[in-house]
């Protein structure tokens, strides 16, 4: 559980993200510290299910297509504020879990990969279609109520921290050992009388949850939602998998230093590196996989265990 | 250890977006210049529209330099290109880039609907006039954003103006058949064709969207032959668009006439791989190089020299946009967004997309009335057949049958 | 009835053609995916890269794609033997949490390929046009696509070949080897890094195979490859990992349904007829066509 210098650790990052639009009153800057907070959520919540848990979700673009279009069907059909989606979309987002749950859980490390995969791009390939009901292919265009970057941030501040303190209980309670355990060896943890499968579902639904909240988040704030947008296979499923990746996999801070690096060295090369950007932005990955294959986060742990062990060695063992 | 390693990390992010801040902070003034954001898509999968457009506004502007329409009350103008990948988020990112950090006079550019809507809705927000060149969803003008303006791109279902005029006095026909793509595009267009034809009570007998990017599209094809229609009206992407018409003539699929909606059927590219396949389709059209306007043709044979290569009317959209906004800046009474939102609202250009004026409408804030065309194949080259003043060669009605070629 | 048996047979040809094509690119991920046991996002991106050598290869030199293709394999096994053998290969020898890192790693790759295309050749749609590109036979009302049908013999010429090499020659035995049981393989003496390096160097040169072989009737640009991954994903799992002829047949099998799909309930709806067959074998079929192959 949290001990003093953890508890301090966090209480600092907390007043520095509370302060810290106030520091940088510039729209721009808030706009981009908003996305970050809203890649932080995604991927603390994809790190819940296939970090600790082991189960490499490829289709998370349909958890948050689904909580963004939620909010957005709420608009388009029934004139209700897109704010209410918070709440309806991520309960349909963990709705569509149960299924997917249940078809994909039946498969084991590639193979559940590559059913997600499957999954969430059905899901684009249904909302694209079902013109009647989503607006096909042409989107979903809001006018949103609130335009200062400043209660988005606050709001967005809020659902990560949710999320964060929501991930960090179920890893550090019963349920979080027996997802490691199931990551670890699944046979194993069987064996032992661990009903694997509803462990896995307890990991997926406040996975799910959390994904469907940022989408719905998004489509508040960025106002405008397309199939293609936000059940983007590349740009949504396999994103949140690099950003978690590049933060650290199995850490608590990892997903967000993650999202922090992504969004802000894309736009930094962006508005730099002119038609090179992507391209720059790809060696890169290469780099950061190749020569820190647990992320920044995650290589952290690796450098502590080295460095306690030697100490560890020169106290003679105590 | 761990924890103060991450401290380290954490304080390096706050560095890295403090760098952010003011790195790019210190060009706030804008004494000698006025700063114009065009975002386009540069990198991505549209990529080659977003270098078209960019080279075209290049043009442009060069040449208003050399005739010293680039200097407005003693400020010059500055162009700020911004590459939004083709991804909405980024557009995003890039308009809160241009109007908060290089606080721009305005914004041009759009090339996606999705792109442009969302900076539309930004710069509505922050009434920064924004001037649209392709992205051409109807809904983008239908939102009564005064700081919106869309002058050279017609809304989706507006580019069959003069085909619709074609229809009643030459084509006429019993049934016809829709394809389209299944984008905002193709959603749009087919669906203003589609409302027009039950207006006028002409019978649909096939109506089907597909997946952009395919292959085969002979299932497709060959359901729609048993259907019989006389007359197809096709909305397809670039590529997709030279696939179906060659896939007809394997097929050997006869209509009277084949109209395909702008967008693929109207580029270099379309003639470059169909081939012989894309003799007599016809296709609507926001712009040709032949077409009477002045400059028109200047402007190609002078984009063909200096790029190699042909445009279309994409480019021409850039182009004309390029002269709309050195226009709108000259005439402006004070450089802030305000006042060049009046300027604008109260342009009257004659452009190589012909006259361009910002009305209210049918429903649309700020949207030019398009000047349409219909255009037909004919061994490569392009040819304007509708309306008739200013046709460059007659219209083949009905098509010879592939056999009879 | 007349018209509606001429469309079931179009239908049927056109996804059966096509499907050859598939299952060649297909293959080169099933060898990959088989022996590495990794998901190789990159795979589209390497199929595109040797079109774009075919490309060249048609356009600046004249050389006939068919022939342009004996080029742009080699080329790809290069730059399969050399991304495996100084990329990917450094993260199986890490200790990683996860391994799906190295998906990670294909994206990445996947990235640096496509906007390095893009860098030279820019964004523009291309196309090599030959003299048979639209030539086409009709067998009844039915019509025959000459370079489909060329591509389809080749594809399941390569595919036999394919087969050849691995049941008959050491280098194959030891690939299949390494498939089936690395430990037991590297244990046997088979040297292991060599193997996956020619393995990947394979996979990518029959990717461009399959690539160079649809260049006739299709386009380029460098975001082509995406079309290709997924559907070899499919294809691969269909088919039963590491499978040759599993490969070849989930490549028709999806060709089909595809056509199928596409004719008899819509065209926006063809891929996920195909998403969802997926499904179904993962679920219930999980060794796909092999297992059922195997008495």
């Amino acid at each position: 559980m949290l001990n003093k210098k953890n508890m301090l650790m966090t209480i600092v990052f907390a007043l520095i993200a509370l302060v810290l639009p106030l520091v940088i009153n510039a729209p721009y800057q808030q706009h981009i510290l908003i996305l970050v907070l809203i890649w932080a959520t995604i991927g603390t919540a994809w790190n819940l299910l296939s970090g600790y848990a082991g189960q490499v979700s490829f289709g998370h673009a349909a958890f948050f297509g689904v909580g963004a279009y939620s909010a957005g069907i709420l608009t388009l059909h029934y004139s209700l504020s897109p704010w209410w989606g918070l709440i309806l979309g991520p309960v349909m987002s963990m709705l569509i879990a149960l299924p997917i749950g249940a078809i994909a859980f039946r498969l084991r490390g590639p193979y559940f990969a590559l059913a997600t995969l499957a999954l969430g791009e059905i899901f684009r390939l249904v909302f694209l279609n079902m013109t009647e009901f989503t607006n096909g292919a042409k989107g979903i265009l809001i006018m949103p109520s609130i335009t200062s970057k400043i209660i988005y941030y606050y709001a967005g501040l809020g659902m990560l921290a949710v999320t964060l303190l929501v991930t960090y209980l179920i890893v550090h309670s019963k349920i979080g050992y027996y997802l490691v355990s199931i990551r670890e060896d699944q046979d194993a943890a069987t064996s032992l009388g661990i009903p694997t499968t509803l462990y896995k579902n307890l990991a997926l639904l406040p996975s799910a949850f959390f994904t469907g909240l940022a989408g719905a988040f998004y489509m508040n704030y960025v106002a405008f939602i397309d199939p293609n947008i936000v059940f983007n296979l590349t740009n949504i499923s396999i994103m949140v998998i690099l950003v978690v990746m590049l933060g650290g996999v199995a850490t608590t801070w990892g997903p967000t230093i993650g999202a922090a690096l992504y969004i802000i060295m894309g736009e930094l090369f962006r508005t730099t590196l002119g038609s090179a950007n992507v391209l720059v932005f790809g060696v890169l990955v290469c780099l950061i996989i190749m020569f820190l294959p647990n992320g920044i986060a995650g290589e952290l742990d690796i450098i502590k265990r080295i460095a306690q062990r030697k100490k560890a060695g020169l106290s003679g063992g105590v | 250890m761990k924890k103060y390693r991450k401290v380290l990390t954490v304080l390096l992010l706050v560095t890295f977006l403090a760098l952010v801040t003011t790195g790019c902070g210190g060009d706030g003034s804008s004494d000698t210049t006025v700063k114009v954001g065009v975002i386009l898509p540069l990198t991505g999968s549209e990529a080659m529209f977003g270098e078209m457009e960019k080279n075209s506004f290049e043009m442009a502007y060069e040449e208003l330099k050399a005739a010293g329409k680039t200097t407005v009350g003693g400020k010059e103008i500055k162009l700020m290109y911004e590459d939004d990948q083709g991804k909405q988020d980024v557009a995003r990112s890039a308009t809160e880039k241009l109007v908060n950090q290089d606080k721009v006079a305005m914004l041009s550019g759009g090339y996606s609907s999705a792109c442009t809507n969302v900076i539309a809705g930004s710069a509505q927000n922050a009434n920064v006039p924004f001037l649209i060149v392709t992205g051409s969803s109807d809904d983008i003008t239908k939102q009564g954003w005064n700081y919106v303006f869309r002058g050279t791109a017609a809304p989706a279902s507006k580019y069959t103006g003069a085909f619709w005029d074609m229809m009643e006095k030459v084509v006429d026909p019993q049934s016809v058949a829709i394809i389209f793509e299944n984008t905002d595009f193709g959603t749009s267009s087919s669906k203003g064709f589609r409302t027009e034809c039950q207006k006028r009570g002409i019978n649909i007998v096939f109506d089907q969207a597909y997946e952009h990017g395919a292959i085969d599209f002979k299932p497709m094809l060959a359901n729609l032959r048993s259907t019989n229609p006389d007359m197809i009206f096709a909305t397809s992407y670039v590529m997709d668009a030279s696939m179906i018409v060659k896939q007809m003539k394997e097929l050997d699929f006869n209509t009277k006439l084949f109209v395909g909606n702008g967008a693929g059927y109207t580029m270099p590219e379309f003639y470059q791989n169909a081939g012989a396949a894309s003799d007599f389709v016809a296709s609507t059209s926001l712009w040709v190089p032949n077409v009477t306007w002045p400059g028109a043709k200047d402007y190609f044979e002078k984009y063909k020299q200096k790029f190699g290569k042909e445009p279309d009317y994409h480019g021409a959209q850039a182009y004309a946009t390029m002269y709309v906004i050195a226009d709108a800046l000259g005439r402006a009474t004070d450089l802030t967004n305000a006042g060049i939102q009046k300027a604008l609202k109260q342009a009257d250009i004659q452009t190589i997309m012909g006259p361009i004026k910002f009305e209210d409408w049918d429903g649309f804030t700020n949207q030019n009335k398009p000047n349409t065309y219909v255009v037909q194949w004919s061994k490569g080259k392009l040819e304007v057949i509708w309306p008739e003043d200013v046709k460059s060669a007659s219209y083949v009605y009905p098509v010879p049958k592939w056999s009879e070629r | 009835m007349e018209d509606a048996w001429i469309k079931f047979g179009q239908t049927v040809i056109c996804g059966i053609l096509l499907g050859g094509m598939y299952s060649l690119i297909a293959i080169g991920m099933t060898l990959i995916m088989g022996v590495m046991k990794i998901i190789n996002l990159a795979h589209g991106a390497l199929v595109m890269v040797g079109m774009y050598v075919t490309y060249i290869c048609s356009t600046n030199y004249g050389i006939d794609p068919y022939i342009g293709m004996f080029i742009a394999m080699p080329v790809l096994f290069l730059l399969g033997c050399l991304i495996q053998k100084y990329m990917i290969n450094r993260l199986v020898e890490v200790d990683s949490i996860l391994p799906e890192n190295q998906v990670l790693l294909t994206v990445g790759i996947m990235l640096v390929l496509t906007e390095g295309i893009r860098l030279f050749f820019k964004s523009d749609y291309r196309s090599v046009v030959t003299s048979y590109s639209s030539n086409t036979v009709f067998l009844g009302d039915m019509s025959i696509s000459v370079p489909l049908v060329i591509g389809f013999i080749i594809a399941m010429t390569f595919t036999f070949l394919l087969h050849m090499f691995l049941t008959k020659t050491d280098l194959g035995k030891s690939i299949r080897a390494t498939s089936q049981d690395r430990d037991a393989a590297v244990f046997m003496g088979v040297n292991s890094s060599k193997i996956t390096m020619i393995t990947f160097g394979l996979g990518a040169a029959l990717a461009a195979a399959g690539g160079s072989l649809l260049l006739p009737l299709f386009y380029l640009f460098p975001d082509v490859g995406h079309l290709f991954t997924a559907k070899s994903f499919i294809i691969t799992i269909l088919g039963g990992l590491g499978s040759t002829w599993g490969a070849a047949i989930g490549g028709l099998v999806i060709g089909l349904s595809e056509s199928l799909g596409a004719t008899y309930i819509s065209m926006g709806y063809k891929d996920v007829v195909g998403l969802v067959m997926f499904i179904l074998v993962l679920l219930f079929l999980p060794g796909g066509i092999r297992s059922l192959v195997k008495r």
